[in-house]
């Protein structure tokens, strides 16, 4: 069966779902169940009496088949995300880690130096770590080489919209990769969750396209369906495209008359 | 009972590659022609580097069916002292030659490690970049022959069909399938720069060889990704001795495996010898192969003038002078270039942990 | 003869002053981290606790007493992507 493996752990969803900028913890828990998600990251936050329904640990639990992926955001330092990961951990009893850290709050671009000190740290004591990057290929191999459980590039900057971007960077991860590509960030419709699949991503992470549609239930159900379909068309294997130049004389003559 | 590891037998990343080998329609070859070709030239440009080999000596202790220097044929014996590896040097320096591959066969008493790292600091000394085919050695050898200044280790593993490994290399330490297949890691772990992979086509079905070979270079791209990789096709020529192959390629089969290599390895060093000819050499020149042999000799030492040439490990086809090969690539355009390295960045590479 | 009633004499509390999630909060000296969070609405159950940097563990909350000054982080899983 063609399954997601992340270390140890099996999933037959390949959409992998953020849960913030949604309207309502309740929106975000229909959003879920629709997408079949069975990883959902999930943030550290402080909290807040006001407001209880904040607090998604609780309903969460109660989805069937969920696996929390804490992630790190709001750190802006390894020590910070290596806390935060601790924590997590302590709190959710999950082994998986989005290292997350992005210091500038404008573009919320990743620090590739702290999140290689953090994934070094934590791989090191038997975390899950799914580092969230630039696409760089050079930096994901490095993570790998530190144990990281996967690497989750960028499609674009979060909450973008800007969909795949960087997919010839993308291509280039995916090609020398020996674990699990995650394409996170900045997909703003199904079909680019489509076509990341098609390209050879393991999975995808979606939270902005989702939580900022009108009807995120539905889109979420959308997202799930586009996800299975760009990975059973990776599966059956796409049609080459042609892109042959004409030569203006033939270039294998000089091979002679086949014999 | 040899198992082969798992990247080896992998069914995977092949299909493109696949279909262009199977496809034997001569439209198909031109067009796959039209496209290495754009593809080399966007990658690699117009510029040809070229490199010679020099046979320090042909005593082998392995018993290869198909080669002249076996251990079993009557071939006179002969290994170049320091003063000849020198003099050789510096005759192959007045042919314009900067970069240079020293090749033996299997580890004898006569020929082993100590000899080989001496010639590789001798060569070191006046050559622009060293490279180096011979003997599968253990990590700390390569450790020690990199800082000796050898940027590159060439090793063929000849057939990937294992009956067929087993069938031809019939006595010696060549006999070990996995641990001539595991050299290229050992080297690469050593802070070797590059590896060279390669087939002898003809010993086995090419296609098969062609697919297992695609998925080496592509298992040592994904593991040790600070690594360099080149591809050559030695095809087997007639030798002294008379091996006749098994599966001949013709030249149609190995244009089509050469340029399917470019299509399928778009960033891939590809290495042509002078083992075929001039009119095949100057055709893939331009298409996809990006490296090549000139001027060169297969018999032990051979370039001092006057020099009687003994019996060579094949023979060549292009017998051109540097100067004539240089020509006709010029003629279609293509920059010869001898030194195409800095030795100042010589030193072993740090490849660290590979990737499971 | 009838006897005095005893005198009930109720010990001031005693209130401390916390730091909680970066504000000051008010507590009776002597609280331990469990009778903070049945002070903020938490079942404690879905929460992480910190006292001055370090995790205090559920196990450990109802013997943990906070002091004066203590900087306390009272934690959970919130959304974000």
């Amino acid at each position: 069966m063609d399954h997601l493996q992340l270390a140890a752990h099996t999933f037959s969803s390949r959409l992998i779902l953020g849960t913030g900028k949604f309207s309502s913890a309740a929106v975000m828990l229909e959003a879920v169940k629709a997408s079949g998600a069975q990883l959902v990251t999930v943030a550290l936050r402080r909290f807040n009496r006001e407001q209880l329904e904040d607090d998604l640990f609780g309903p969460l639990s109660e989805l069937p088949g969920i696996t929390l992926m804490p992630n790190t955001s709001g750190a802006s330092t390894a020590a910070e995300a290596i806390k935060a990961a601790n924590i997590s951990r302590e709190l959710s009893g999950s082994p998986f880690i989005k290292v997350e850290i992005h210091p500038n709050p404008q573009h919320l671009m990743p620090d590739p130096i702290e999140t290689m000190e953090a994934a070094r740290v934590l791989a090191s004591e038997g975390f899950l770590v799914m580092p969230y990057i630039s696409p760089d290929p050079v930096l994901a191999k490095r993570l790998e080489e530190v144990g990281c459980a996967s690497v989750m590039p960028l499609g674009s900057a979060i909450g973008s919209g800007q969909g795949l971007a960087s997919a010839a960077m993308l291509s280039i991860i995916i090609r020398e990769s020996s674990i699990p590509v995650i394409v996170d960030a900045g997909l703003r419709a199904p079909s680019e969750a489509a076509r990341a699949m098609e390209m050879g991503c393991s999975a995808v992470l979606v939270n902005s396209a989702i939580a900022a549609s009108d009807n995120p239930a539905e889109m979420a159900a959308a997202f799930r369906d586009s996800t299975d379909a760009g990975r059973r068309a990776f599966k059956a294997g796409l049609m080459r495209e042609s892109r042959e130049a004409v030569a203006t004389s033939p270039l294998t003559s000089f091979l002679g008359e086949q014999s | 009972m040899t198992i082969l590891p798992d990247w080896l037998t992998d069914n995977n990343d092949c299909r493109e590659l696949k279909a262009m080998l199977r496809n034997r329609s001569p439209e198909s070859l031109e067009t796959m022609a039209a496209r290495s070709r754009a593809m080399t030239l966007r990658r690699f440009g117009r510029t040809m580097p070229l490199y010679a080999p020099l046979y320090l000596s042909n005593y082998c202790s392995s018993g290869c069916a198909y080669c002249g220097f076996a251990s079993d044929r009557t071939t006179p014996r002969r290994k170049l002292d320091e003063e000849e590896i020198r003099r050789e040097i510096a005759a192959m320096k007045q042919l314009g030659i900067q970069d240079i591959l020293l090749l033996t066969g299997e580890r004898t008493a006569a020929v082993g490690f100590e000899y080989l790292k001496r010639a590789v600091d001798i060569a070191a000394e006046s050559m622009q970049r060293v490279t180096v085919e011979a003997f599968p050695m253990s990590v700390e050898e390569y450790r020690e022959l990199a800082g000796s200044g050898c940027t590159g280790i060439t090793i063929y593993q000849e057939t990937y069909d294992l009956l067929q490994y087993e069938a031809l290399h019939r006595w010696g330490p060549k006999k070990d399938y996995l641990y001539r297949l595991a050299t290229p890691e050992r080297a690469l772990e050593g802070g070797i720069k590059t590896i060279g992979l390669g087939v002898l086509f003809g010993l086995s079905d090419p296609v098969t060889d062609a697919l297992m070979l695609y998925r080496h270079a592509r298992h040592l791209e994904k593991t040790y990704w600070r690594g360099g990789i080149s591809i050559s096709f030695p095809r087997l020529r007639p030798q002294t001795g008379g091996y006749e192959p098994t599966y001949p390629v013709d030249d149609h089969l190995l244009a089509r495996i050469i340029l399917a290599f470019r299509i399928a390895m778009p960033d891939v060093e590809l290495v042509l010898s002078t083992r075929e000819k001039p009119s095949f050499r100057d055709g893939m020149a331009g298409l996809a192969i990006t490296r090549m042999s000139i001027a060169s000799r297969t018999t032990v030492g051979g370039y001092l003038e006057g020099e009687s040439s003994g019996e060579g490990q094949f023979e060549i086809s292009d017998s051109r002078t540097a100067e004539e090969f240089c020509q006709a690539l010029r003629s279609r355009r293509i920059e010869p270039v001898f030194k195409n390295w800095e030795p100042a960045y010589n030193g072993p590479s740090r490849n660290t942990l590979p990737c499971s | 003869m009838k006897k005095r009633p005893k005198e009930i004499v109720q010990k001031p509390l005693k209130m401390i002053t916390i730091q909680l999630n970066g504000e000051s909060e008010s507590l009776p000296e002597d609280s331990t981290i469990i009778d903070l969070l049945t002070r903020i609405g938490s079942d404690g159950k879905t929460v992480a606790t910190l006292v001055n940097d370090q995790v205090v563990r559920p196990p450990e909350r109802t013997a943990h007493a906070l002091c004066e000054g203590d900087r306390v982080e009272i934690l959970v899983f919130a959304g974000g992507g």
